[in-house]
């Protein structure tokens, strides 16, 4: 009677907390007007420029355009690393300019500037028939010019556009299709960093990016057409030592990009990012100190800000926890650890019930994951392995001393620590920030596991306990990509209630009686025996 | 393949409908702490190893001396030690000299040994009592079989009827122990008549013991009706109903050594069958009621 009053309650619970959260989420989506697909998160990337200078006693002055947000690209999380330097900031009209500057610099020096950037594809139709205007604005006078390394006054230039365009010069959309085609096709891309002028891109029928976009101007400027070049980078993942220009072209009252190496016509992928207009260099800095500039690529899953912001105003957020997180202090990072610290926990039991794996610890996994935040899952694990192997190593000679149980851990512990702190000082000076992060470790996780190490090593021998620890790591590995996800966390911070339905899922583990996959392999002479013939 | 996974009792589910049913967790302590074992079935006069000491706190160690006053040899265990951990056999050369395991040990290595065992170290990190207690030697005939360390028996019962058994030999891998996750052997014995039928080592089957090359099968295990009886008899003692009973028979008789409420499953491979279809037998025979 009580068994089958047992599987009653099993019953509704697994119902109500199954399909509770599922109403919930419908009522938000449909009713509330959330979107779906706002929620998940969008491509972005993590820029590291890495700049390097020789000083020899002399003052240093050091300058580069810095991307900003716009209607397409947003920049956030920027930092700052040049030691010994002063930053400065300067907000021009149309570009962003950092300068960094120290007195009487010796030696080498590295400077960092990181940020993350999101841009948007953006894409222009052009109507088939536009007419050229037949006069523009005061303020873009400047864009009509000739300036140095922009002939545009240059009989070439005359010349090439009577070869292009011919006769007929009243339909813009046709002209721009016409240049943009004749540079995209006829002159063969050449990676050359140097000062391409337009004359020299005519003359030599190759150009590079700077080479081709001075000429591309030339040719509308000399039309009428308002156009300025733009100084970027094409984000793609890994390192690099270039940057990029095309052009903006001032149609019907909008700057249209136009890239004719890439052959983007009208059109700036979202791998692009603008980080000045107008003809300048990207870096100035004071000669004879072997500069070296290095742009590191990372792309990342960032979640939609504006969601964000509009979560935090939504009435229905059924635990208004971003109210009651803020007014404590707690930002949002931590809350997503926390929010994720269950799916951590049924990666677990997915590996402990389903798998069939021992781990130190029954969430210690989920728990190292977490903290693994900060340090990214390779250096965790490599913190975590540390701590085991420290812990092995020790031990013998632990055990050699005579010491009784608790002051042993404890000297484990702190010797862990010691090593830690150690690995923090001498990774900061190779200038791997990466690594150091590392100290911020949970002290109160390395207890835990220099402790688990330790017994099941005195208990079942270090060859058992190695055997723990590469299972450990698997598991560690499969709950960081887990509550890693960019979606899961994006999902659950819109929808908390999901936390029941993991809770469900964890009820339907608990009765879950099926063989495990270890088990499957340990006693598959018997459980496929009347299969050998 | 469904039929043949049928045969065998997997972790997930010797859980959930054995050990969660049968074993209510307030009566482990009688089966993980060995002196309490002892202590119960010793008052129903059923036989275990003689206890020459017990220590629970750090200052009885210092009595030591006087409690191992005549005894020659005797064997070191933690009361809630599993796997075999912290089990040291010693044996004494003189007065303030013994011998374990190939090295020689004074007062204060026996001491150091004993304090770990009062602090945890073998048993997972919870305090636990230390026992001191006689020193069992095998059956003449089994010490043919087994030269490295004390063979047992492990008798599986479930509502006080045997289920499976199996022979566990230490191997020079297991370093003296007798436990299969350690490299000991295990060999499949019929209940009926107490004869061996199939041998494990690792997951491979085998017929001779890989270090001696002595045959494991077929072999009569000795006193084998008196220790049957006996695991049933301390089966009855206990509210354990899923039980693991794990005896040494010496040349006076069987003794059991300690009770498991958690008896593992390589016992199905020593016997190269799955205990799902044996259960479900022994519930035909007599059906359980709906609730304990």
């Amino acid at each position: 009677m009580a068994r089958r009053n047992r599987q009653i309650a099993y019953t509704i619970i697994l119902i109500v907390l199954l399909f509770t959260p599922l109403g919930l989420s419908w009522y938000k989506l449909f009713l509330l007007d959330y979107s779906f697909a706002d929620l998940i998160p969008a491509v972005g990337y993590r820029v590291d420029l890495s700049m390097q200078i020789d000083g020899h006693g002399s003052d240093i002055t050091l300058a580069t355009y810095l991307p900003k947000t716009d209607y397409r690209q947003v920049v956030s999380e920027e930092e700052n690393a040049a030691p010994g330097f002063t930053f400065s900031l300067e907000n021009q009209h149309l570009n962003r300019r950092a300068t960094w500057q120290a007195e009487n610099v010796t030696g080498h020096r590295t400077l960092r500037y990181s940020y993350t950037i999101r841009a948007k594809h953006v894409q222009y139709r052009l109507p088939e028939i536009l007419p050229l205007p037949s006069s523009y604005p005061e303020n873009l006078s400047r864009y009509l010019r000739e300036e140095e390394g922009i002939q545009v006054n240059d009989p070439l230039i005359d010349a090439t556009l009577a070869r292009i365009l011919g006769n007929d010069r009243s339909n813009m959309t046709q002209i721009l299709r016409a240049i943009h085609r004749y540079l995209q096709d006829e002159f063969a891309n050449k990676k050359f960093s140097g000062f391409t002028d337009a004359l020299t891109a005519l003359k030599l029928k190759e150009g590079s990016c700077n080479g081709k976009s001075r000429l591309f101007i030339a040719l509308l400027r000399r039309l009428g057409i308002p156009s300025r070049l733009v100084g970027g980078l094409i984000l793609t993942p890994g390192s690099k030592r270039t940057s990029h220009q095309w052009i903006e072209a001032y149609i019907n009252d909008q700057w249209v990009p136009f890239d004719t190496i890439n052959d983007h016509f009208a059109e700036l992928p979202a791998h692009y990012i603008t980080l000045y207009y107008g003809d300048l260099s990207l870096f100035r800095h004071t000669t004879n100190i072997n500069f070296q500039y290095q742009f590191k690529i990372l792309k990342k899953l960032l979640p939609k800000r504006e969601i964000l912001a509009q979560l935090d105003r939504a009435d229905y957020n059924i635990l208004d926890m971003y109210g009651i997180f803020e007014k404590i202090g707690i930002s949002h990072n931590l809350l997503k650890i926390i929010l994720m610290i269950p799916f951590g926990a049924l990666v677990v039991v997915f590996f402990r019930n389903v798998v069939g794996v021992e781990t130190f610890g029954t969430f210690l996994p989920a728990l190292i994951a977490a903290a693994s935040r900060e340090t990214g899952l390779l250096w965790g694990l490599v913190g975590f392995v540390l701590v085991i192997v420290t812990v092995a190593l020790l031990r013998r000679l632990l055990d050699w001393l005579q010491l009784l149980h608790s002051p042993k851990m404890a000297i484990l512990l702190t010797v862990v620590v010691l090593i830690m702190l150690s690995i923090t000082a001498i990774s900061v000076s190779y200038g791997n920030i990466d690594l150091a992060h590392m100290t911020l470790f949970p002290i109160a996780i390395l207890a835990i596991t220099a402790e688990r190490f330790a017994i099941v090593a005195t208990e079942q021998g270090t060859c058992k306990a190695l055997t723990i620890t590469a299972t450990t790591a698997v598991v560690i590995a499969a709950c960081y990509t887990v509550m890693d996800s960019l979606f899961l966390q994006s999902a659950v911070l819109a929808f908390p209630e999901i936390l029941l339905v993991l809770i469900g899922l964890n009820l339907w583990f608990g009765k879950w009686i099926g063989i495990r996959l270890v088990e499957l392999i340990r006693f598959r002479h018997l459980i496929f025996k009347d299969m050998r013939p | 393949m469904r039929t043949n996974i049928a045969q065998v009792l997997a972790i997930n589910q010797r859980n959930l409908r054995y050990v969660y049913t049968y074993n209510p967790r307030r009566h482990f302590p009688v089966a993980d702490d060995k002196s309490l074992t002892k202590a119960l079935l010793a008052r129903h006069g059923i036989s275990v190893p003689e206890t020459y000491a017990v220590y629970q706190w750090f200052y009885q160690l210092a009595r030591l001396p006087g409690d191992l006053d005549g005894i020659d040899e005797f064997v070191i265990k933690p009361a809630g030690g599993r796997g075999g951990g912290g089990i040291q056999v010693v044996t004494r050369l003189d007065s303030g000299r013994f011998q374990s395991g190939g090295e020689i040990l004074g007062w204060g290595e026996l001491r150091q040994h004993l304090a770990d065992i009062l602090f945890g170290v073998y048993s997972s990190g919870y305090t636990d009592r230390a026992i001191i207690e006689e020193r069992l030697h095998p059956h003449h005939r089994l010490k043919k079989l087994s030269p490295f360390g004390l063979p047992d028996i492990r008798i599986l019962l479930w509502r006080e009827q045997p289920a499976l058994a199996m022979l566990r030999i230490p191997t020079r891998r297991s370093r003296g122990k007798a436990n299969l996750h350690q490299g000991a052997i295990g060999v499949g014995i019929g209940l009926a008549h107490g004869i061996t039928t199939h041998a494990i080592a690792g997951t491979q089957r085998i017929v001779d013991h890989p270090d001696t090359g002595e045959r494991l099968i077929p072999f009569t295990i000795p006193c084998w009706q008196e220790t049957v009886s006996l695991a049933v008899a301390a089966a009855r003692q206990v509210h354990l109903k899923y039980l693991g009973v794990d005896i040494s028979i010496t040349d006076t008789g069987p003794r059991i050594l300690e009770l498991n409420a958690r008896p593992g499953l390589q016992i199905q491979l020593a016997n190269q069958t799955g205990l799902r279809s044996i259960l479900a037998q022994l519930e035909a025979e007599s059906p359980a009621d709906d609730e304990l």
